[in-house]
């Protein structure tokens, strides 16, 4: 019963949706790449990140949430290749095109040098994302995510102008190259135990590889490679040192958004780590909580330290992801669906933080807490925008943060005690706190004679923040259909681990 | 199909808050003074259409809001809510008339948000369902925290609108748990309250449940070791805005609907606690009270030995004692609201409120003078006014529990009653040693009339109380029947 099943493509849809889906972005790349720095390459880069939403939005409705099986799924044996979605990773799939386009608006917003490249560059990555969630097979998972580490790499790189950023380029290179490493590894380790059992024969696919499970030692290294290996994508503490130093000197905001607005490496934990090593995450569930819980406290007490707003965030980022993290392994229905629409709603939420970040850089050119003040008098559009998605994070009622921080707590209470639990949602007043300190300093201070003339609020501006915080506002306050849509998934991600 | 009245109501304001940014701006004030005028319109007609004899929660509205969770949106009012909605409306009307001058900068902004408070306390009062509450619960931080940090009254209001939503968003940890827990411990999750009161929770479940209640509540009450956010927000935050704070009561409001009811048995059990923190919360308050100097502190000091009154004789868990907890918070809500909205004015024409800055004011501001010690009177329970039938109720219900508490709030309460005179004496009497003072003008209109309006409930209450009395008293009985008593 704890098996997998899928549904074929042809049951369920006319198209092969996923394949789509998966193409999409690299064509569109393709296009804009080829159409070079004309204004048609930036018009169709927008087009492109559109019409792979929509695609996202067909994808959803093909599926059918009630059914625990893989659906939409596709399979072309010489290549191994195989994909199929379910709730929850089409769930990842609608943030990743959604943060996009936003992406798309944002850049020209921003004025950015040669935009063409940067949308290639940008739908190439989203194609990487892409793949990682509909793929069904842990070598292509690797492979899909090496692509979108060259792509954050490339951009990074390209845009790149100070001392400071190549440096926070070879630190984000270093990490990344590190924890890919670690995953390849726990792939090969998977592989090999397949071969080991059935006669040589070598796979990555997950369906095979639940047949034949590695045991004792061997899943306990299997579990160790691939969870580390995640854990320094995702960020996690304490394997977060390459996320503060991009986000500093990193492109602003389309790097970062890259990297940790689509929570590939939770998606990672709960499609392939927790069914294929069961055993082992049961056993070090603990100390993966514990880390976590850890960790929520340790970075907001450093995010406190900060005096930069770029750095703040990515310290931000870091403590909530310990909250996804301690969701994915309470192993608890609730706690999965919790942690699945936390993860949606923070990159939602920090994508459109970064986004505000970058509007007040081009204004001001700076992010250095002590020099920014008054900005609500001249922005206050923005300013409210960028507390509401504060809140967002912090879980305040009215964003889908709420309902997920709610399903997750009550699974922490099921598994871990009432104490702890509160202990941990202290941990995220903690976020609150050094999130409204921010925006004080930023936003709400009285303004320095002399301080720079700040411009009002642009269309494109209001537009890119409309959009995000439209979406989370009524995914916020109509969260039945995206409980509905994730929560058969989760009850099947969990079933393994009932007793 | 009857029209959703308390849909209408709480949405109303909101409407009014999208509708604003098409006025122009010079008209915004008359726009919200007619909105929050519908509002309170609306409220009173509520209250007119209320039954006290009928069943206990009525005009309920139901419909389907999160369903894989059970989470409905259920509105729905009973005697103990009923009457805090024409006093809310009363008072966001009044805040409006105390700041109508007072805001300078990005008014429209200013006026949406003070109308998104209203429709989020309107929803506190209204709100059947404890996931819906708690959303309107935590939607009134966001609000407040630009209200006050942006339109504060000292360069001290930022960080103190900061410490007061972190306050509040930790003490909405504790609330929100004790739901989560009430809600798992049925076969499928309940949120519904009419459903919880009606099966009650296991005993040993019901002490913790209780103690999350009080931690959360507590903090927005004050409860004493819970209440230092008030002091210096009551000097940071303008008057008009200290008034909501203070003159609302939800804190007591969620002691009486969620925390009593939910965990009878183990309410029951720590009567000692609810009472002994009332007690500390009323001498506490007093003494407290003796040591200000500035007007609007001594009230906030007040405010929390009044609520600890409250709280002692609702620890009786009698229908008395709950009846007589809801008419003390309501005429408080008129009253103190009142005064501290009368503060306001006075800062706005002298600049400050502290006595060592006045001096004298009743000379040249009589008719605030007067309103003033009204107000003061009815907050210090002075026979005649509004607050004394809630006051009598609430000490005799105490008296018979906890008859040395009971003692020891008497003593308390006369301790405040002084402290009141005196502040009030070296503020409005003496001569005039001040420039602001001489040259302050007294009330305009508008304000004399607000003033009047509360002036009128203050004295119509504590004259003629029955009729408010009668609309509570079915559902204390109600509530101390569900208590067992």
């Amino acid at each position: 019963m704890h098996g997998l099943n899928e549904i074929y493509w042809q049951v369920q849809a006319s198209l092969p949706w996923l394949l789509l889906l998966q193409l999409l972005p690299v064509g569109g790349a393709l296009v804009v790449y080829v159409l070079g720095e004309r204004k048609a390459a930036v018009l169709a880069g927008k087009v492109f990140a559109l019409l792979e939403l929509a695609l996202g939005i067909v994808a959803v409705s093909c599926l059918k949430p009630l059914d625990p099986a893989l659906q939409l799924a596709e399979r072309f044996a010489p290549l191994a290749y195989h994909v199929g979605a379910d709730g929850i990773s089409l769930t990842f799939v609608l943030v990743a095109a959604l943060l996009t386009f936003l992406m798309t608006l944002y850049g020209m917003s921003r004025g950015m040098i040669s935009p063409g490249r940067l949308f290639a560059v940008l739908l190439l990555a989203e194609a990487g994302l892409v793949g990682m969630l509909l793929t069904l097979n842990v070598a292509w998972f690797a492979a899909f995510s090496a692509l979108e580490l060259w792509a954050v790499a490339y951009l990074l790189r390209r845009w790149a102008s100070s001392r400071a950023e190549t440096q926070a380029l070879a630190r984000f290179v270093q990490y990344q190259g590190f924890g890919w490493a670690l995953f390849a590894a726990g792939c090969i380790v998977l592989g090999w135990g397949h071969a080991e059992a059935n006669g040589g024969r070598w796979s990555f696919d997950l369906f095979d590889l639940m047949a034949a499970m590695p045991s004792g030692k061997f899943q306990t290294a299997a579990f160790y490679l691939l969870f580390y290996g995640l854990a320094v994508r995702t960020p996690l503490f304490p394997l977060h040192g390459w996320l503060p130093n991009m986000a500093q000197h990193g492109l602003i905001a389309v790097a970062p958004a890259l990297m940790v607005g689509v929570k590939v490496g939770i998606y990672g934990m709960i499609r392939f780590v927790l069914p294929l090593t069961p055993a082992a995450v049961e056993y070090w569930q603990p100390y993966v909580v514990g880390f976590a819980g850890a960790g929520v406290f340790f970075t907001a007490a450093l995010a406190f330290q900060q005096t930069n707003l770029r750095r703040l965030l990515a310290f931000a980022v870091v403590s909530h992801t310990s909250l996804l993290v301690i969701g994915v392994f309470s192993l608890h229905a609730a706690g999965i669906q919790g942690a699945v629409l936390l993860a949606a709603n923070f990159g939602l939420a920090a994508t459109g933080m970064w986004f505000i970040v970058g509007f007040v850089f081009r204004r001001t050119g700076t992010t250095e807490l002590h020099e920014l003040s008054g900005l609500f008098e001249r922005i206050p559009f923005l300013a409210i925008a960028f507390l509401s998605f504060g809140l967002a994070i912090v879980g305040m009622p009215g964003t889908p943060g709420f309902d997920a921080a709610h399903l997750v707590l009550e699974a922490a209470i099921d598994k871990f005690g009432a104490l702890s639990t509160v202990a941990t949602a202290l941990g995220n007043v903690a976020a609150a706190g050094f999130l409204l300190w921010a925006f004080q300093r930023a936003f709400l201070s009285q303004a320095r004679a002399g301080g720079h003339d700040v411009d009002r609020t642009l269309p494109m501006e209001y537009l890119v923040c409309g959009i995000a915080l439209a979406a989370m506002l009524a995914i916020g306050f109509f969260t039945e259909p995206w409980l509905y849509l994730t929560e058969t998934a989760s009850q099947a991600a969990a079933a393994r681990f009932e007793p | 199909m009857s029209l959703p009245l308390l849909s209408l109501l709480i949405f109303l304001p909101l409407a009014g808050a999208a509708l604003l940014w098409l006025l122009p701006a010079r008209f915004c004030r008359h726009g919200v003074a007619l909105c929050m005028g519908l509002v309170l319109l609306l409220a009173t007609f509520v209250l007119w259409r209320f039954e006290p004899s009928g069943v206990r929660f009525q005009m309920v509205e139901q419909a389907a809001w999160i369903a894989s969770l059970n989470v409905h949106y259920r509105l729905g009012v009973d005697g103990l809510s009923v009457l805090f909605l024409p006093a809310t409306a009363l008072l966001f009307l009044g805040s409006l008339a105390a700041s109508w001058n007072g805001i300078e900068a990005a008014r429209r902004l200013h006026y949406s948000l003070l109308l998104l408070l209203q429709a989020a306390t309107l929803g506190i009062f209204c709100a059947l369902d404890t996931a819906l509450f708690f959303v309107f619960w935590e939607l009134t931080l966001l609000p407040l925290y630009f209200l006050l940090g942006r339109w504060g009254a000292n360069s001290g209001a930022g960080p103190a609108a900061a410490r007061y939503f972190l306050i509040m968003l930790a003490g909405g940890i504790p609330v929100l748990l004790a739901f989560v827990l009430l809600a798992t411990a049925q076969p499928q999750p309940v949120f519904d309250l009419t459903l919880l009161l009606e099966q009650p929770l296991p005993r040993s479940a019901q002490t913790a449940v209780f103690l999350l209640f009080l931690v959360g509540f507590g903090l927005k009450v004050p409860l004493v070791p819970l209440h230092t956010w008030l002091p210096q927000l009551a000097l940071a935050a303008p008057g008009s805005l200290t008034a909501l704070l203070v003159g609302l009561k939800v804190g007591a409001f969620g002691l009486v609907r969620f925390a009593v009811p939910l965990a009878p048995q183990a309410a029951q059990d720590m009567h000692w606690l609810l009472a002994g923190l009332g007690t500390l919360a009323i001498l506490y308050g007093a003494v407290g009270m003796l040591a200000q100097s500035n007007l609007r502190v001594g009230l906030a000091y007040a405010s929390i030995c009044h609520v600890g009154l409250a709280v002692l004789g609702l620890a009786s868990y009698t229908a008395q004692g709950a009846q007589g907890a809801i008419s003390l918070l309501l005429s408080f809500s008129v009253a103190t609201g009142g005064a501290f909205l009368l503060l306001e004015c006075l800062r706005q024409r002298t600049g400050s409120t502290d006595i060592h800055a006045l001096g004298g004011a009743a000379k040249t501001m009589p008719l605030l003078a007067s309103g003033f010690l009204i107000c003061g009177l009815a907050g210090v329970g002075m026979p005649g006014t509004s607050s004394f039938p809630g006051e009598f109720m609430l000490i005799i219900a105490a008296l018979h529990s906890h008859t040395g508490a009971g003692m020891a709030a008497l003593f308390g309460l006369s301790i405040a009653a002084g402290g009141f005179l005196a502040l009030y004496r070296k503020a409005f009497f003496g001569p005039v040693l001040h420039q602001e003072v001489a040259q302050a003008s007294d009330l305009r209109r508008r304000e004399w009339l607000v003033l009047l309006a509360l002036i009128a409930m203050i004295a119509a209450i504590g004259i003629y109380p029955g009729p408010w009395i009668e609309i509570v008293r079915p559902a204390a009985e109600a509530w101390a029947a569900g208590l067992g008593r």
